[in-house]
């Protein structure tokens, strides 16, 4: 996988290209800001960018908009947006067009959810930080009562982006079982049924967000 | 330069040695001399004109009234000395002076020189030019009969009058068919020019500025001694039968305050306040001859009553003057005020009438600016207050006014004591009436005084209203920096050691009790990271970055209460969403706390250019603001922002917050 980094702290960028570098990943640029993101990323054609949400030079919104030319001008291209805490509903509304990542920067310290989250993102599909998802299944977003609180478990993790094997790892079950708590959320949802994890995220993703809109 | 020097103090040397001459001379001509009276009155006269005229063509050479007064001192004393003059060489004694039949000439024909001066002065004053340039043909006509009729006068075979009947003239005497005409002629056209003389000054006192209506006035003031003499002259004459004491005195008086009158219009008519002087004369003549009725009235009944000449009914009288003085004193006031004065009159009453209405409350002091330029006329008068604190004037609204209007305006200080209260800033020609703004200014004293501490009350009030806004806004903004801080620096850190940590565990062989041990330091790490990240958020949630709405949902997301959000997503001021996101999480703890609830209700809505966030939760309600001790402090930081909370608890109904914040809409 060939990565690009854009992050301004220098002990970050390099700890987050060593991390990747460990794991047997390329990476082709680690740059500071939003303008060389753009340059490496038009020169690369990475698999993947990591990026910073707050860069220079107003440290406030500067990744979400160079993820959103990504989006436009390399399609191809899978963002992955880092953050201190949970921010920018921006963020949130990227995820619709897939190839798409929100984490907290400390997600990268549980090294192998981190990468598989990044590769599943480099893939074409979606990873949405767990306490993303917990704002949005929080409050009281209609409807969600129907559901019994493994089923919300399972939602949550659907959201996160995980398949239902990964979803089967994290909560030590067998995937038969976890296909059937799906079954029975997109039921009681009266959401489309659908293997494709990344299809299924969005379903989720904009029930929850109608709901809490609403 | 130096003629102007020379000829005004010639002149007046030529009238004072006339003068002197003619004294002297109507001492010899002994019995056939004038009345000493007659002689005293002309000799005051020409003096007073002389003398006036030398400080005025010294000073204002440039005015012509200084010369024209030197010219009538001197024509006076031509015909002042003449009688004497002839009295003496002609009469007393044959022969003595050579020209006794040209002073008996002058003295019996040369009269109309002596309305020449008087006429040209009446023209040009106060300013020395002719009202106006049609003027000069006035002036003109003036020249001409008069010069026409001095030439026929003199050259008419008139008789001399029976002292000096047997006097020949030394020029030759034209006869009536001769002389007749033109005498008629010039007659009418000087007549006529005496009374364009007067009327000039009539037109002037109309359209005259406030400066020159002041200088004719003591003209008139001094013009007004002249009927006051002849009806003196009349009174004594028919009660003496004959001119004594009194009639010399009042003639000599109107004769020499005109031309110190004319010579004050024209030099210092600043100086002195004619207007007051008019009016205090005709308040003390009112008052004196009021008293005098009092008197009489009560003394005379009594004395018929019981005796005449009882000191009983002197005191009786002057008891009555007494407790009639000073009632008497202001209705003679008013009375005179409100005939003479009516501006002034009218601008104390509305004052007065202002100031009643102050003390019943109807009026406030800060438009005493607005009734000083009513009660002056003057509709472009305003009222700047001082305030030494800040040294700075400012308006009735307290608006600063860093600089006063100065076109074409004229200032005049408000001070009371050593204090200076305000600055009216007025028309240049209302300071031409002093006593007028004066006496407003007067009567407006306390009315001034109160509405700048008012208007300094409020602005303080308002600066410190802004102050505490500014500290509760700077509050925020203090939290927003150490939210970033957190985020930005300790958690970033922390976030690096971490992945350090982490790289060095990846070169341990797995299962090592070295990788476990760093396992273990990086969930250390982690849980710090977390730590850390929740201590941000409630030192300022970052959520607030995108706006009111998506905080309070993400702060609904973590309620422990399920919470319905509905709020809109317009943005308003970082201090007023900060402010109103707090109140929110404040009351949600407290129904999450105390409430006993099940659910809560959130809402934030613009209404009417206020802000307005509103908790209300399902619980046993009976809350206290002053029990929610955070409640107390939002109230404070709600009302610094100039919003007000309101906390609704009825026992048993549940608990609504209300935060109403004002934003420009």
């Amino acid at each position: 996988m060939r990565v690009v980094i854009a992050e301004d702290q220098v002990l970050l960028r390099e700890g987050l290209a060593r991390l990747f570098e460990d794991a047997g990943h390329d990476v082709v640029a680690a740059v500071a800001d939003a303008d060389r993101l753009r340059g490496a990323v038009s020169e690369h054609e990475p698999d993947l960018a990591v990026i910073d949400i707050r860069m220079p030079p107003t440290f406030t919104d500067e990744g979400i908009r160079a993820a959103r030319w990504i989006r436009d001008a390399h399609a191809d291209v899978g963002v992955l947006l880092l953050s201190q805490h949970v921010e920018s509903a921006g963020a949130v509304e990227l995820i619709a067009q897939g190839r798409f990542g929100y984490l907290l920067k400390d997600r990268v310290l549980d090294v192998a959810e981190f990468l598989d989250a990044a590769e599943r993102v480099a893939k074409g599909g979606s990873a949405l930080d767990p306490k993303v998802v917990a704002s949005l299944v929080g409050g009281e977003a209609d409807g969600l009562g129907v559901l019994t609180d493994r089923e919300r478990e399972v939602l949550a993790l659907m959201a996160e982006g995980l398949t239902n094997n990964g979803i089967a790892r994290r909560l030590v079950l067998t995937e038969r079982t976890v296909e059937g708590h799906v079954r029975n959320v997109l039921m009681k949802l009266d959401l489309p049924e659908s293997d494709d994890a990344h299809r299924r995220v969005l379903a989720v993703i904009a029930y929850l967000r109608a709901a809490e809109a609403h | 330069m130096r003629v102007r020097w020379i000829a005004p103090w010639l002149a007046v040397g030529l009238t004072v040695a006339g003068v002197a001459f003619g004294v002297v001379l109507n001492d010899l001509a002994g019995s056939h001399g004038e009345d000493s009276w007659t002689a005293v009155a002309w000799a005051a006269a020409a003096l007073a004109s002389s003398g006036v005229g030398l400080v005025l063509a010294t000073r204002r050479a440039g005015n012509p009234i200084g010369w024209l007064l030197l010219a009538n001192g001197l024509v006076l004393t031509v015909h002042y000395v003449a009688t004497p003059y002839a009295d003496y060489a002609v009469l007393a004694e044959p022969d003595a002076l050579p020209g006794g039949e040209w002073a008996v000439l002058i003295h019996e024909r040369a009269w109309p020189t002596l309305f020449i001066c008087v006429a040209a002065i009446a023209l040009v004053f106060p300013d020395g030019r002719l009202p106006s340039p049609r003027w000069r043909r006035v002036a003109i006509l003036a020249t001409v009969s008069f010069a026409g009729l001095t030439v026929v006068s003199l050259l008419a075979a008139e008789r001399y009058s029976e002292k000096f009947d047997h006097v020949s003239s030394p020029l030759p005497e034209l006869s009536e068919a001769v002389v007749g005409l033109p005498f008629v002629l010039f007659g009418l056209g000087a007549l006529a020019s005496l009374v364009a003389a007067a009327l000039a000054l009539r037109v002037r006192m109309k359209r005259a500025s406030l400066v020159e209506r002041l200088q004719l006035r003591w003209l008139g003031y001094a013009a007004m001694l002249v009927p006051a003499a002849v009806v003196t002259s009349v009174v004594e004459g028919a009660v003496t039968g004959g001119d004594g004491a009194a009639t010399v005195i009042a003639t000599t008086l109107a004769l020499t305050l005109i031309p110190i009158a004319i010579g004050v219009a024209v030099m210092r008519y600043r100086l002195y306040d004619i207007d007051r002087l008019i009016n205090r004369t005709l308040v003390y003549v009112l008052l004196t001859a009021g008293l005098a009725a009092v008197f009489a009235a009560v003394s005379l009944s009594l004395g018929v009553a019981i005796g005449s000449g009882s000191t009983l009914a002197t005191a009786a009288g002057t008891l009555a003057v007494a407790l009639v003085f000073g009632p008497l004193r202001s209705r003679a006031q008013v009375l005179v005020d409100r005939r003479f004065d009516r501006a002034r009159y009218e601008g104390l009453r509305r004052i007065g009438r202002f100031l009643e209405d102050l003390r019943s409350g109807r009026a406030a002091p800060e438009a005493i600016g607005q009734v000083m330029a009513e009660a002056t006329g003057d509709p472009s008068l305003e009222l700047f207050f001082w305030l030494p604190a800040e040294q700075l004037h400012v308006d009735a609204s307290g608006r600063a006014v860093n600089q006063l209007p100065d076109t074409d305006r004229a200032r005049t200080p408000v001070n009371r004591g050593q204090l200076h209260l305000a600055t009216v800033v007025h028309d240049p020609r209302l300071a031409e009436r002093p006593d007028l703004l004066d006496s407003v200014i007067e009567g407006a004293g306390l009315a001034i005084e109160i509405g700048r501490l008012r208007v300094e009350v409020r602005r303080r009030l308002a600066e410190v209203e802004e102050s505490r806004a500014r500290i509760v806004t700077a509050g925020y903004e203090e939290r927003r920096r150490l939210e970033r801080d957190i985020h930005d620096g300790a958690q970033q850190r922390l976030v690096s050691i971490g992945l350090a940590l982490r790289h060095v565990q990846a070169r341990l062989p797995e299962g090592s009790p070295e990788a476990a041990e760093l396992d273990t330091t990086v969930t250390v790490v982690s849980e710090a990271i977390e730590e850390l990240r929740e201590l941000a958020r409630g030192v300022r949630p970052a959520g607030l970055d995108d706006g009111l709405a998506p905080a309070l949902r993400q702060l609904a997301s973590r309620a422990s209460l399920p919470t319905r959000v509905d709020a809109t997503d317009d943005r308003f001021d970082d201090g007023l969403e900060t402010a109103a996101y707090f109140v929110a999480s404040e009351a949600l703890a407290n129904a999450a706390k105390h409430a006993r609830a099940t659910r809560v209700d959130l809402t934030a809505a613009r209404r009417d250019g206020w802000l307005v966030v509103s908790v209300s939760d399902d619980g046993v309600g009976g809350a206290r603001p002053s029990e929610g001790s955070g409640l107390a402090g939002m109230t404070d930081r709600v009302a610094a922002l100039g919003g007000r909370l309101d906390v609704e608890s009825p026992p048993g109904a549940g608990t609504t917050v209300t935060a109403e914040l004002p934003c420009a809409s």
